[in-house]
């Protein structure tokens, strides 16, 4: 047994952890725990986000001039205090939270959309095709996410649909290099011989045998990138390149708030604090997910 | 060896111009004319022409592109629109004060992620220790680092006073005085410099390091569980050695190989943490002019700060994949 899992590492270039976690109550816990919280997370954020309208106390673009650059509770309807034009911070989080997790979502779909039928067709096919799209790939991979994903948005104008669409070609190099490795690994399997020999052609390997087979890892690996999008997302918007103003967007709540850090830090903080639970929450869900489905993937 | 090194080098070069590439198209793209963007509505139809001549946009496109890729080799990226002199000029003023940016936050990034992770992967049994430094690097990892850095700000700067809000420090200065001597001559003039530099370096490089440490923490400790789970550290235990030897002389040596890999990823990471911590910051620096550039419609200044980036990463890359090969001869064999 030692030997066949040390096999499964070395494949994969990367380490297992050897130790799981007792099958004590304490043991259960640890391995359920972050895994639950994440996910607790992640919905209660989309569920603010989908009834933003229904949810927000307040309009959050509603501006009040009697409570300009207020304080959390220093005005009894805004409870995490105004901003400079009197807007309900509480209200723009929440309408922001749509903003970031559609961004979020929507980008790793496209990317995973791009990137995996790119990654199992290098994969499987190899020889010239794997050779073009694999350079390619190394090509977007000498940009970090935030850099291309920069250099798009401010090609294409800071839009939605370009954010989604930037961050989601600066995370395709990523999703084809998983694909490919997992289906490097996969084509080598008895099963994909067995259904060559029975007649199936390469298309149908692809789709029926090498994508179902390597779901489960790049369904983990895509959670983690829901959080890396997010940050990017906020990232982008936090340099003024992301949705325009008046529109919330967790990032740009916090890029105006910057400049009253001094007598406002509520606006900052508050906005800060909601980007960094929505990573955290999609980082516990996408770790959790990891070590429990698919050990290989861990170091990834 | 030789051969392997050759074709990484053979490989690396057609990224580069690739990556070039999709910078040039990208900026060839943008909205607005750059004409327009330097000399504003109200400049003439001729006034136009001469600035669209003189800048070189009249050309056919590949003509263009050849002249962007010849002269970019050259480390020539033109003349800034707004600043009017030459870009790698400015790239060269701005370059050390990121340097010095992504270094020292490499320094609290080691500082604080290695000894985490090695805990961490040493005390997998205790999760009183094992998960709460777990908790800690999953915290670095969701931080933002402009959000981290605002929150250093109030708290350092405002509050108590401690360091400056804004700016960089003289370091033009303290390379000047390196330059010309005067470190030697007047160390005194020259410490004062070099303490005024750390002063202002000190809350952007905690920043940034710690967000960088997470990364590094969860590397490190997935490399210590993969060293300590080898035949010879079991055979280091088996032989009566005590576990801080066994740690200190073979896991950590050890661990320090998979570790250099850290590096190309840590430079790409610290050069995009850079873009956000020094306009947090308001510090000088590659990162800052970017955005600044991109903000003006500077678009050869732009265009020249992404190139290098870009070119940094590549070659830091491909220096740890022949470093790698020099550690670990069993790479030159693969």
């Amino acid at each position: 047994m030692a030997i066949s899992r040390r096999a499964e590492s070395l494949d994969l270039g990367v380490p297992l952890d050897r130790e799981e976690p007792r099958r004590t109550v304490g043991g259960q816990l640890r391995r359920w725990l972050p895994l639950g919280l994440g996910i607790l997370m992640a919905v209660a954020m989309i569920v603010l986000a989908a009834a933003a309208p229904l949810i927000a106390p307040l309009s959050p673009s509603a501006q009040y001039s009697d409570a300009v650059l207020k304080g959390p509770g220093a005005v009894e309807r805004h409870l995490l205090g105004t901003d400079e034009f009197g807007r309900d911070i509480l209200s723009r989080i929440i309408w922001g939270a749509r903003v970031s997790l559609q961004v979020g979502l929507a980008s790793v779909l496209w990317g995973f959309l791009l990137g995996v039928p790119l990654g199992i067709l290098a994969g499987t096919r190899g020889g010239a095709v794997e050779t073009g799209i694999m350079r390619c790939a190394d090509m977007l991979m000498a940009f970090p996410t935030l850099l291309l994903a920069l250099i798009i948005v401010t090609a294409l104008g800071g839009t939605l649909v370009n954010e989604i669409m930037a961050i989601g070609i600066a995370l395709t190099p990523n999703f084809v290099r998983l694909a490919r490795s997992l289906a490097l690994t996969i084509r080598e399997q008895d099963y994909i011989m067995a259904a060559r020999a029975l007649g199936s052609g390469q298309l149908r390997v692809m789709a029926r045998h090498v994508f179902p087979n390597a779901l489960y890892a790049l369904v983990v690996v895509a959670t983690l990138y829901i959080a890396t999008a997010i940050r990017t997302e906020a990232g982008l918007s936090f340099l003024g390149l992301g949705i325009p103003p008046p529109t919330p967007s967790w990032g740009n709540i916090l890029s105006e708030g910057r400049q009253y850090i001094k007598c406002c830090p509520w606006i900052t903080t508050f906005s800060g604090l909601a980007i960094m639970l929505a990573v955290l929450a999609f980082n516990l869900v996408g770790d959790a997910l990891r070590d429990l489905l698919d050990p290989r993937l861990r170091g990834e | 060896m030789f051969k392997y090194v050759l074709r990484r080098i053979v490989v690396a070069v057609p990224m580069l111009f690739g990556a070039m590439s999709i910078v040039f198209f990208a900026m060839r793209i943008l909205p607005g004319d750059p004409c327009v963007a330097m000399m504003g509505d109200q400049a003439t139809t001729e006034a136009l022409a001469d600035c669209t001549r003189n800048l070189g946009l009249n050309r056919p496109l590949p003509v263009q592109y050849v002249d962007y890729l010849w002269r970019s080799v050259q480390f020539d990226f033109g003349s800034s629109l707004r600043q009017g002199y030459p870009v790698s000029e400015y790239i060269a003023r701005m370059f050390p004060h990121t340097l010095v940016l992504v270094l020292s936050s490499a320094v609290v990034a080691a500082l604080i992620g290695i000894p985490i992770g090695i805990i961490s992967a040493l005390k997998r049994r205790s999760p009183l220790i094992d998960y709460p430094l777990r908790i800690i690097a999953l915290l670095g990892l969701s931080m933002p680092v402009f959000w981290l850095g605002i929150l250093l700000l109030i708290v350092f700067s405002l509050h108590l006073d401690i360091f400056p809000l804004i700016g960089g420090g003289d370091l033009d200065g303290v390379i000047h005085m390196l330059k010309n001597g005067e470190a030697f001559s007047s160390p005194r003039d020259f410490l004062v410099a070099v303490g005024d530099v750390l002063h202002h370096l000190t809350l952007p490089a905690l920043a940034l390091g710690f967000t960088l440490a997470a990364t590094v923490s969860r590397l490190s400790r997935s490399a210590m569980l993969e060293v300590i789970s080898q035949d010879y550290i079991r055979t280091a235990r088996a032989k009566g050695q005590g576990e801080r030897a066994v740690v200190y002389k073979h896991a950590f040596r050890n661990m320090m190989v998979p570790l250099l890999t850290i590096i190309g990823l840590f430079v790409a990471i610290a050069l995009t943490g850079t873009v956000l911590t020094e306009t947090v910051f308001t510090r000088p620096g590659l990162g800052k002019m970017l955005v600044d550039a991109i903000g003006a419609r500077d678009y050869p200044l732009a265009q020249g700060a992404i190139t290098v980036f870009t070119m940094i990463i590549i070659v830091v890359n491909l220096v740890v994949d022949m470093l790698y090969a020099v550690v670990d001869p069993r790479i030159t064999y693969r």
